[in-house]
């Protein structure tokens, strides 16, 4: 066998991604046909199709992953309809886009594609193990000029890790204001945007330069009805918010129309909503669990949570056959150190609550890196996130990655 | 739970079609004609809540509504388990 002449780059995977035209998006057969037709592939699996189990998104031979909810198809390219250029540039009007998958790493060391780490990240004098394995330390943004909003418990004003701060805070719940007592609020804020340089400890914000919306949607008692819930989203996207994390859900498998509408206005206005998969996987008993509301909307960004060893948590749902029922990212969400109300300050705790403000966070990075908003954030954080050994249905594109 | 047959009213939320989102405030006065007590009305985002008594499904055949669910309430895990 001959070598192939062309080689990938090599930031690139080799794969390509296209982007789907809006006249298309949600119609799976045309969507499939033209990722067919363009690229000369005939196995075209869809995150709709029927047994999720069939997806993984580190194939390496020809065939193509179409991720419906995103309108994005992953692609290796049959040989001949790459150009004599080496590269596969096809002219197609139903395409929006066509560009090399990357690759992005940490810049510290070139973690292996399909291992487990093989020595856990750890929390050190510096920083979070969530903010290493997840690339944050080496970025050069802050979220400086972006607007993040956390929709919660409140948050702890007196905190000494948000004194300077610029806080916009408001309470959606009867009778409390949008200080936190319960702390989950707080914990959730701290990962999302807490400061380079805290009070004690390691760092452990990831956006430490944005601004900071604090809608508390979920009582001093930690409960929230829809009503407050999409009151907060409906305030964070008119005070401006590009990024809003919810670490709040119900174990329902329906789709809510409700949050799924706002989730697509949301995008439309340029404001990307993220939200935790949920933890009622018990996968050392066999129980996958499955992504609730509002994560399993398609328009809003369900977040799965691994450990240490880049392993998918015990706890952390996994994909749905409902459309829009997958794992879009991944994130760090066991043994997570952040803020807490005084008099504690700190707390260490796990869930798919702690892996989604890291993916909040990180968009604003980006966000501000390139200036995108909307569906093209969501596109960049899904291309820039690092492949996992566990399947798509777990831990969707794999590791959320800072820019480098 | 809720269910559909109990007495008095339930907490709802009402999505606005995208066709009505201009209109949103005339769809309101629909539904308050209806029999709904609404409580906020979400222009930003197209969105009606509020409560409406036993047979509130039928608020979904009004002009300019997308769906009609019943409110959930989402609850924090209790501390020491995943959150």
């Amino acid at each position: 066998m001959m070598r192939p002449s062309r080689e990938p780059a090599a930031s690139t995977t080799g794969r390509y991604l296209l982007v789907i035209n809006d006249d298309l998006f949600g119609d799976d057969e045309a969507s499939r046909a033209v990722v067919r037709e363009v690229s000369g592939v005939q196995e075209v699996v869809s995150t709709r199709d029927a047994q999720p189990g069939a997806l993984d998104a580190r194939q390496t031979g020809p065939g193509a992953l179409l991720f419906a909810e995103l309108g994005v198809a992953v692609v290796t390219v049959v040989p001949d309809r790459v150009g004599a250029t080496g590269l596969f540039e096809p002219a197609d009007d139903r395409l929006i886009a066509v560009e090399p998958e990357r690759i992005v790493h940490a810049l510290q060391d070139a973690v292996p594609v399909d291992a487990l780490q093989d020595s856990p990240f750890i929390d050190d004098a510096e920083a979070t193990w969530g903010l290493q394995a997840t690339g944050v330390l080496a970025a050069a943004e802050s979220g400086a000029g972006i607007s993040v909003a956390v929709l919660d418990t409140g948050i702890d004003l007196r905190h000494p890790d948000f004194a300077d701060r610029d806080i916009t805070s408001r309470s959606f719940v009867d009778g409390q204001t949008a200080q936190d007592v319960q702390g989950h609020g707080t914990h959730c804020a701290g990962t999302m945007a807490g400061p380079v340089d805290p009070a004690e400890g390691p760092r452990y914000g990831v956006a430490n330069g944005a601004r900071l919306l604090v809608g508390k949607v979920l009582s001093d008692q930690g409960s929230g009805t829809d009503a407050d819930i999409l009151a907060g989203m409906s305030w964070a996207i008119s005070a401006g918010a590009q990024v809003i994390s919810m670490s709040l859900g119900a174990d329902q498998r329906e789709i809510s129309t409700a949050y799924e509408t706002v989730g697509r206005r949301a995008l439309a206005a340029g404001t990307l909503v993220v939200a935790a998969a949920g933890n009622n996987a018990s996968r050392s008993e066999g129980d996958p669990g499955f992504v609730g509301v509002p994560a399993n909307s398609p328009s809003i960004m369900a977040v799965g949570a691994v450990d240490a060893t880049l392993a998918v948590a015990d706890f952390s749902a996994s994909a749905t056959e409902v459309g829009g029922g997958e794992i879009d990212i991944a994130a760090p969400g066991v043994q997570v150190h952040s803020s807490w109300p005084l008099p504690r300050r700190y707390n260490t705790i796990s869930g798919t609550s702690m892996a989604t403000p890291h993916v909040a966070g990180i968009a604003a990075l980006w966000a501000e890196r390139s200036g995108a908003r909307g569906r093209a954030l969501w596109d960049e954080l899904v291309g820039a996130a690092q492949p996992l050994g566990p399947p798509a249905q777990d831990v969707g594109a794999g590791l959320v990655q800072a820019p480098s | 739970m809720n269910a559909s047959h109990s007495e008095g009213p339930i907490p709802v939320t009402v999505t606005v079609d995208d066709a009505h989102l201009a209109a949103i405030d005339e769809l309101a006065a629909r539904l308050r004609a209806a029999g709904m007590d609404v409580e906020q009305v979400l222009a930003p985002v197209g969105v009606i809540t509020g409560s409406a008594p036993s047979g509130w499904e039928a608020l979904a055949d009004l002009d300019g509504v997308a769906g009609v669910e019943p409110q959930r309430t989402m609850r924090l895990p209790p501390p020491g388990t995943p959150q």
